[in-house]
């Protein structure tokens, strides 16, 4: 590789795109070869999205885009541009906790923490779809949400909770009550 | 911004012709369909990129799944999720590509990843690219001056190599559908159950009338060549005989070994995938002949 | 009994008296502190802080090319004069002392005369941004000359003989590749195996296994007015990173201070990379006056940081014909890679516990740890005893084979109860809490053991179940590994609130909300009141590393000591406020009342208001120092560790005779781990430590090439469990088995939780195979060509 002259260190122009994240419209300037992933965390502070691997196998990065659940991690921002995003941070309204959420820890299924966001938009993305899902299909949808924690049985419990409290009509619970 | 990556530029066309006349004139486009291939390859410094051409927004045009005058045509930026979703893969003749969609990565790589991505990779371990093997899929490619159509038993060149032109780009990939009596399996096998590579993969294709093999087509990740392929010997062997384990046993033990040449690598040793290659090959046919046999 | 410390005496007189009452917190299901806040995205961990610095710089980290090889020259000019390019720092640059090495100065940070593997590193680039950093990278023209390589530790040493055979020398410096060698020698060896009437031998390899945390490797330093630099960084241990980044920048410690946000994950891997991250960061944020970010990709973390030691072992076991076991040989070969690391120490807890939790009245025990040019391998939970256990397990599964005999009775017939002496003559009495029996009894009941073992042994067809036992122990603590003491402090706030200090980190495992339970409990405090802080070096006491199972036992008894100060103060203050005997006060704020006279109330604020114009401090800092560990070099005799954590893991699989493919049906393990302090934690550990466990059995392994170049430096070829792998029940039990000196009888868990694991998972594929297996991870392969090999399979 040879050194690039100055005149070309602009070879990589800016990009202007425009971001719907947790509802919130965003103008932001990003380069072509920018990631999703560090656009949410690094400009528009959004770091409840994690980077565990950078390369699409460990789950920790995605975000629901237009619905979807996408590694945001091998998502180019420009490839973003125009979508809305939902994040950890975007699931519930302030001070209230998601029914996916509630049952986390109501089956105390938090350790380091680390893999939650990604575990948690996987389970919304699986229960929008799925309101009632089996065993195999909760393994199914968490198969690429790597926990090395090893919280996975509580999960699976945590998945079937999260559905009863939305069949229930349950979709939202204090933030305040959940605490020990 | 923070984790150090190769830098690149990107084209973003308006739609195909300008995708089209981007590549004829410039050498150093790489077509990009999800990026879950690309993107790694990029980080990892396999692939050097100058400027990569992004054909998401093609998606108005080429993504769809269509089922008309007997073939089937999936557009090339169709994700493996929409796949996966549609009603074709609910059809027993197809059961092959459900079972693909069980085994495929994880589902937030399905919703990125494209078939003709798959197909484009040219990589042992695609999944899509195996299933069109044994359904005699075609790969159409489009470049400013036409278009054609590659069988895609033809298509692969090497570890990442295929017969398409550099201002070429995949635009559909079809097959015939197939007769009512037959049915496609396929199976991966690793040591792990979930997320899995594959130390060994392999699609097929059966119809059988009166218990009689009809027609078969078989493919694995790899046969001696470092991309996926048939094992035209065997379907010879099979094809017009009485489906029995002894028939089975016998293309297993006395033909496939003969077309198979399987590597060592760190991951699993020669013998061992030869090995495996027989056992999931007999799983994968009686598992079609339970299918044709209404067994699901 | 007066010669006891006061700290020992503190801790022993809570024991006394809560060992009959009920507990209110501790042992009970209670939401940790920072739940909430970490499900819903909001806490921050050490990369996430680098959205706050619109100024930050960058460090790239160039590595070696190759694993083994002289540097003759480093040529940055072109790297240097690459736009964007603030600095590179190289070895002469260091203003202090070139190394990050652990236990001993081997390990320089920044190589410049020799690469002793491929994670060395050889300059560092700061730029403002991380990609062109990476660019100017591929600049550094480095002039080496390679050398041969070496990646398999029998090309140093000789199994059987134990001796160093002729090898190019990694380790010039030090003469000798061989790190360290510990023993054990005991009774007449020769004649145990002499008059044995059987004797089981086998050679057993376990591999390098990676911690494969899910947050990888970061740090953020910020520079200080005064010279001195601030760093946030992902480590278990912040006073060692303190230390560490002192001596490279040639500063005092007093100005490195280090700050511990959430971690995610640690097993043991956070200890010495942290420091080199540290140091890095901290380095280029005083070259630059800027803050500085270091945050490791996955692929470099897994070829960058330590790993679990593979082992290589022989192993002789003699018994009589009834089963007892005479004595035990066994020489173990550590691979310790390029650098020390913890390996000394690694190896020391290998060798006591590589007899098992057994009476042996006989043996012999040789550990080596050596180098190679592998990936170095340091602390990961379980430290040395996954892989004897392992070995000795599989052990006395062919024992009982051998003999006849059920794999239950066998163990039951050896094992260690109270009263017993240890291979190393330590005698454990009831202050230690010896429950191994207990456990084995509970788990064989809920796994139906006997009546599963003789069903599945008559199974036909392609999948055949199998059910395996492995025991295991685990000191607590670090024994003689170094100086054992924590600290942790404790101080009511004006309002009534509580801050909770302690220099032990929390990777995920929960346990500073164990040490906030024994508060509560003993200040008769809800957990509700308090808030634990993020250890800071400028704010928590030096607690010891968060290693070695210890958070909750010895920080735990540092908490007992400040708690139950408090508590007596607080006692009187409330006594004179209510008008009985301090000794009847009872605290469950917010209430604060006399046993006698229940009606007649003040409320926990009064008190705590009442003792700030009394004067009376309302804070403590609490001290814990284990009595030393004994242990004769020559010898292994001694008391090595303070107690024993002990345990039973029964596990059920279905193996695919046809595809050589194991499923884990279910586990039950069953911990004697004291009083459970923490019952969340306790859980969670022995799921997630079985699962971790299971990947150890079946799948993991980080390969080397003949080079020493890692193949498999990602999580798709590196594989981990997911959660189509993990049983379909994993059942904890707890026995408690009290430990006097431990808070309210607790002893540890963190470790341990892994140790039995994989033998366990073993022995039930050779219980479905009828074959038996030496190496882990027992993939798919190993079994069928073992099965194979046996006219076991269909083709
Ligand atoms: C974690 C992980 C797990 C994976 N697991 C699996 C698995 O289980 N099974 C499997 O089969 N694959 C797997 N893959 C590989 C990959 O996801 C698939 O091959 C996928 O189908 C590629 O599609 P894509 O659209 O993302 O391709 P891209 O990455 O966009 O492209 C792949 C290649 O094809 C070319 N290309 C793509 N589209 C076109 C087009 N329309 N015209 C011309 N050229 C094109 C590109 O230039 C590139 O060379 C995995 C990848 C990752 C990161
Ligand atoms: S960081 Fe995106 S999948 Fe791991
Ligand atoms: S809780 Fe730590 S990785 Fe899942």
């Amino acid at each position: 590789m040879s050194v690039i002259p100055r005149e070309e260190w602009d070879k990589y122009p800016d990009i202007e795109i425009t971001l719907n994240v947790n509802g919130k419209d965003y103008k932001v300037k990003v380069k072509p070869y920018e990631r999703l992933l560090d656009v949410l965390r690094y400009k528009l502070g959004f770091t409840g999205v994690k980077e565990g691997c950078g390369r699409g196998e460990c789950g920790a990065c995605v975000v629901l885009m237009d619905g979807k659940l996408v590694p945001s991690c091998l998502v180019l921002a420009v490839r973003a541009n125009g979508s809305k995003v939902l994040t950890v941070e975007g699931l519930a309204p302030e001070g209230k906790l998601h029914a996916i959420q509630k049952a986390l820890l109501d089956t105390y299924a938090v350790q380091c923490g680390f893999c939650f966001p990604g575990v948690i938009l996987a389970i919304k993305a699986l229960l929008d779809r799925n309101p009632n899902p089996t065993d195999e299909e909760i393994k199914d949808a968490l198969s690429g949400q790597l926990c090395r924690c090893g919280s996975y049985l509580r999960f699976i419990k945590a998945v079937k909770l999260a559905a009863q409290y939305i069949r229930e009509g349950k979709e939202y619970f204090d933030e305040s009550g959940a605490r020990g | 911004m923070v984790i150090c990556i190769p830098r690149f530029n990107v084209y973003i066309p308006k739609d195909v012709s300008d995708a089209l006349n981007a590549l004829s004139q410039r050498k150093d486009l790489i077509p990009m369909g999800g990026g879950s291939d690309l993107l790694v390859l990029i980080r990892s410094g396999i692939v050097k990129a100058d400027t990569v051409l992004d054909l998401w927004p093609l998606r108005k045009e080429l993504a769809y799944i269509k089922r008309e005058n007997g073939t089937v045509r999936i557009g090339a930026l169709t994700t493996v999720s929409e796949l996966c979703e549609s009603d074709l893969i609910k059809d027993v003749r197809y059961a092959g590509l459900a079972d693909v969609c069980k085994k495929f990565s994880t589902p937030f790589i399905r919703n990125i990843a494209t078939v003709g991505g798959n197909v484009g990779a040219a990589h042992p371990l695609s999944d899509i690219a195996l299933m069109l093997l044994v359904l005699n899929g075609k790969v159409k490619l489009l470049s400013k001056n036409g278009e054609r159509e590659v069988n895609i038993a033809k298509f692969f060149k090497g570890k990442r190599r295929t017969v398409r032109n550099h201002d070429e780009i995949i635009a559909e990939v079809s097959f015939t559908e197939t007769p009512p009596n037959s049915s496609t399996a396929f199976i991966k096998f690793d040591r792990r159950w979930g997320h899995a590579m594959g130390y060994v993969l392999v699609g097929a294709y059966m119809q059988l009338r009166d218990n009689i093999i009809k027609d078969v087509r078989i493919a694995f990740d790899s046969t001696g060549n470092p991309y996926p392929e048939r094992v035209w010997t065997t379907e010879e062997f099979l094809k017009g005989k009485e489906f029995s384990d002894e028939l089975i046993k016998q293309a297993l033990n006395n033909v496939l070994p003969k077309e198979m040449k399987r590597i060592t690598d760190y991951r699993a040793s020669a013998e061992y995938r030869l090995d495996l290659s027989k056992v999931l090959l007999r799983r994968a046919l009686l598992k079609i002949k339970s299918r044709i046999e209404g067994g699901g | 009994m007066s010669e006891l410390p006061e700290y020992v005496r503190i801790v022993e007189e809570i024991f006394d008296k809560y060992k009959d009452k009920e507990f209110l917190y501790v042992g009970k299901r209670i939401q940790r502190w920072d739940a909430v806040e970490k499900i819903k995205g909001r806490v921050l961990f050490t990369a996430d802080f680098a959205k706050y610095y619109r100024n930050a710089v960058f460090v790239y980290s160039v590595r070696t090319k190759y694993a083994h090889a002289k540097i003759k020259s480093i040529d940055i000019s072109e790297a240097q004069r690459y736009p964007g390019v603030l600095r590179v720092i190289t070895a002469k640059d260091i203003p202090g002392v070139n190394d990050v090495g652990y236990v001993i100065p081997d390990q320089p940070l920044l190589v410049s005369d020799k690469a002793r593997y491929i994670g060395d590193i050889v300059a560092l680039i700061v730029a403002e941004d991380p990609n062109v950093a990476k660019e100017a990278g591929e600049l550094i023209k480095v002039d080496y000359e390679k050398l041969p390589v070496i990646t398999d530790p029998l090309q140093v040493i000789d199994l059987r003989t134990l001796k160093e055979k002729e090898h190019p020398l990694i380790h010039e410096e030090r003469g000798s590749d061989v790190v360290a060698h510990f023993k054990i020698r005991k009774g007449d060896v020769r004649k145990a195996f002499d008059e044995a009437d059987v004797v089981v031998e086998g050679e057993y390899s376990t591999p390098f296994q990676e911690h494969a945390y899910m947050e990888p490797e970061a740090a953020i330093a910020l520079p200080e007015a005064d010279g001195g630099v601030t760093i946030i960084a992902t480590t278990q241990c912040p006073f060692d990173v303190r230390k560490a980044v002192a001596k490279v920048l040639g500063v005092t410690q007093n100005k490195v201070r280090v700050i511990v946000p959430a971690v995610g994950g640690g097993f043991g891997g956070k200890e010495d990379v942290a420091n080199e991250l540290g140091a890095k960061a901290a380095l280029a944020a005083l070259m630059t006056g800027r803050p500085a970010v270091v945050i490791h990709s996955r692929e470099e973390s897994m070829i960058g940081h330590s790993k679990r030691h593979p082992m290589k072992a022989w192993y002789r076991h003699a018994a009589k014909r009834d089963g007892t076991l005479l004595g035990v040989e066994a020489n173990i070969v550590f691979d310790t890679g390029a650098y020390a690391s913890l390996g000394p120490f690694v190896a020391w807890r290998a060798t006591v516990h590589a007899t098992g939790p057994y009476r042996v009245e006989a043996a012999r025990v040789d550990t080596l740890s050596v180098y190679t040019n592998n990936v170095y391998a340091g602390a990961f939970r379980g430290f040395g005893c996954p892989q004897v256990t392992f070995a000795i397990e599989s052990q006395m599964d062919a024992l009982a084979e051998e003999l006849g005999m059920d794999p239950v009775d066998l163990r039951l017939k050896n094992i260690l109860r109270e009263g017993d002496r240890t291979v190393h003559g330590q005698l454990l009495t009831r202050d230690h809490g010896v429950g191994l029996e207990e456990a084995i009894l509970k788990a064989v009941e809920t796994s139906r053991w006997y009546e599963k073992r003789k069903l599945f042994s008559k199974q036909v067809g392609t999948l055949r179940k199998g059910i395996g036992i492995a025991l295991l122990w685990h000191g607590n603590s670090i024994g003689v590994e170094g100086a054992d003491y924590s600290s942790a402090t404790l101080i009511i706030n004006r309002d009534g609130s509580i801050t909770f200090r302690v220099g032990l980190i929390d990777m995920g495992q929960g346990s500073q909300w164990g040490m906030v339970l024994i508060a509560s409990e003993i200040l008769g405090v809800p957990p509700s009141y308090f808030r634990v802080e993020q250890p800071d070096t400028a704010a928590t006491p030096d607690s010891g590393p968060t290693v070695a199972s210890r958070s909750t036992v010895m920080g735990g008894a540092a908490v007992v000591n400040a708690a139950y100060k408090l508590r007596q103060r607080l006692n009187k203050v409330a006594s004179t406020l209510l008008g009985c005997d301090p000794d009847d006060v009872e605290i469950k704020a917010p209430d604060v009342y006399c046993r006698s006279n229940p009606e007649k109330k003040v409320s926990w604020s009064d008190v705590v208001e009442q003792s700030f114009w009394l004067g009376i401090p309302l804070q403590e800092f609490g001290y814990f120092r284990a009595p030393p560990a004994e242990w004769d070099e020559e010898t292994g005799q001694g008391a090595p560790y303070i107690t024993y954590t002990f345990g039973a893991i029964i596990a059920e699989v279905t193996v695919d005779l046809e595809t050589g493919g194991v499923k884990v049906d279910r586990m039950v393990t069953a911990y004697d781990i004291g009083k459970v302090i923490n019952r969340v934690g306790a859980e969670l550990h022995a799921e997630g430590g079985a699962i971790q466990g299971l990947g150890y059995a079946l799948m993991e392994e980080v390969v080397h090439n003949k080079d020493a170049y890692v193949m498999n430096a990602n999580l798709s070829t590196y594989y981990i469990p997911t959660i189509h792998d993990v049983p379909d029940e994993i059942i904890p039990i707890f026995v408690e088995a009290k430990y006097r000196r431990g808070p309210f009888g607790a002893k540890g868990l963190g470790e341990p939780s892994i140790n039995g694991i994989a033998p366990a998972i073993v022995n039930a594929v050779s219980h479905a195979t009828g074959l038996r297996f030496h190496s882990i991870p027992l993939t798919p392969e190993k079994i069928y060509m073992a099965l194979k090999k046996a006219g076991k399979t269909l083709f």
